[in-house]
């Protein structure tokens, strides 16, 4: 709970209370969109199903346009939103990784414990190879911190980075997201599955 | 009306009049002395020295110690990393890039922390960020991470935790004599594996 918490406004055990429930109903929301099927997520690299390109994108540009009004507004001060900071090596590596472990397994790390949650045994291996990952990245984190922490950059924002402003590259990013599903429509006409 | 028609109809001019609005720049550029108390009384400019022993083991590249203590004494002792900024230097303009950057978080030191408060106080009011001061300075440093104090028996074991992870981080960094010369003595310069220090509040996301 971002503002609140950052501002003291709520103890650090009601934030976590707060994601508690929140983590819930984002959790019964996926696993209602169909989200714990991994043939549906995996639908996305194959063309069929484009789903999750659209939920999420739709998503993500509504927080953008919610933020960047709320902004607007004085609402929200953004200096305060945490921002990931961007080590671009392993960013790189992770995001390979974590692709090729999406197409394997069907799942991402959230959709597959929502998938663990109807009892899904597809759901249960793949969450077996995140800890199994995340056992041996811990063990052998002396051999690859190096590579982990290198290029560290902060945490820039593609329309700094652009020269834009963030309103500008807001519209960019909406008029590729229209494509980008315009695309996906084509796709899923193109590559259809009666069953899946 | 297919949906894809309708999210455009909508997003494309909420997406126009984004672009077109100039950002809201409302904040001020310098801070008034009463934020400037406000944020001094809040002790916003302090990081636990745990925080720090932690970033220096982990070869953490986003922070950079500055020791604004004068050349003497840094080069008499210095934490590892560190680059020497003395306070009477600070507003000199080769200074500046490092100072004011949202990049990296820099953290100031000296014996005491009023040296490294002066620095983060005079940086702040010029409205630079990621200004940092350890809770302490070096003295404190000197006692809690390099001889850290075994705690009273019934202490809580909060208390225990962070003396394990004093004790780990004083050794990797190369403290820890004074309480292991009964013990082995080796220890001191390996690297034991370190217990992980108090997080930073932090947020995570993702799918």
């Amino acid at each position: 709970m971002g503002p609140l918490s950052v501002n003291e406004l709520i103890s650090e055990n009601t934030n976590l209370f707060l994601a508690f429930i929140i983590g819930i109903g984002f959790g019964f929301v996926l696993e209602q969109s169909g989200f714990s099927s991994s043939r549906k997520l995996a639908g996305v690299f194959y063309g069929y199903d484009t789903v999750v390109l659209k939920v999420f994108f739709t998503a993500a540009i509504t927080a953008m346009l919610g933020l960047l009004f709320f902004s607007l507004f004085g609402w929200v001060d953004l200096n305060l939103v945490y921002v990931n900071p961007t080590y671009l090596t392993s960013a790189i590596i992770g995001g390979m990784i974590m692709g090729v472990g999406f197409i394997i397994g069907g799942y991402c790390p959230g959709t597959s414990f929502c998938g663990v949650s109807i009892g899904k045994i597809d759901a249960f291996v793949f969450i077996g190879g995140l800890f199994l990952g995340v056992l041996i990245f811990g063990l052998g984190y002396n051999i690859w911190d190096g590579m982990y922490l290198a290029k560290f950059l902060g945490s820039p924002k593609i329309s700094t980075t652009l020269g834009l402003s963030d309103g500008v590259f807001a519209f960019l990013l909406i008029i590729i997201a229209l494509v980008m599903f315009r695309v996906a429509e084509w796709a899923e006409k193109k590559f259809p599955r009666e069953q899946y | 009306m297919k949906p894809l028609r309708l999210l455009a109809l909508f997003i494309i001019p909420m997406g126009l009049i984004i672009a077109a609005v100039p950002q809201n720049k409302t904040k001020p550029y310098k801070l008034t002395a009463d934020q400037l108390l406000g944020e001094a009384n809040a002790r916003t400019q302090y990081v636990a020295p745990e925080i720090v022993a932690d970033m220096i083991v982990k070869k953490d590249p986003s922070f950079q110690l500055i020791d604004v203590r004068n050349q003497d004494e840094f080069e008499k002792f210095s934490l590892p990393g560190a680059i020497n900024i003395p306070v009477s230097d600070l507003l000199s303009d080769k200074h500046t890039d490092i100072l004011n950057q949202d990049i990296k978080m820099n953290i100031f030191y000296s014996n005491g922390t009023i040296t490294a408060n002066e620095a983060w106080m005079v940086t702040r009011q010029l409205s630079y960020k990621n200004n940092f001061v350890p809770e302490g300075g070096l003295n404190y440093w000197f006692d809690a991470i390099l001889n850290p104090q075994k705690p009273a028996s019934t202490s809580p074991d909060e208390e225990f935790a962070k003396y394990d992870f004093r004790l780990s981080a004083g050794k990797a960094l190369g403290g820890g004599l004074t309480v292991q010369t009964n013990q082995n003595q080796s220890s001191a310069s390996s690297k034991p594996a370190l217990q992980s220090a108090p997080k930073k509040k932090k947020a995570a996301g993702g799918c």
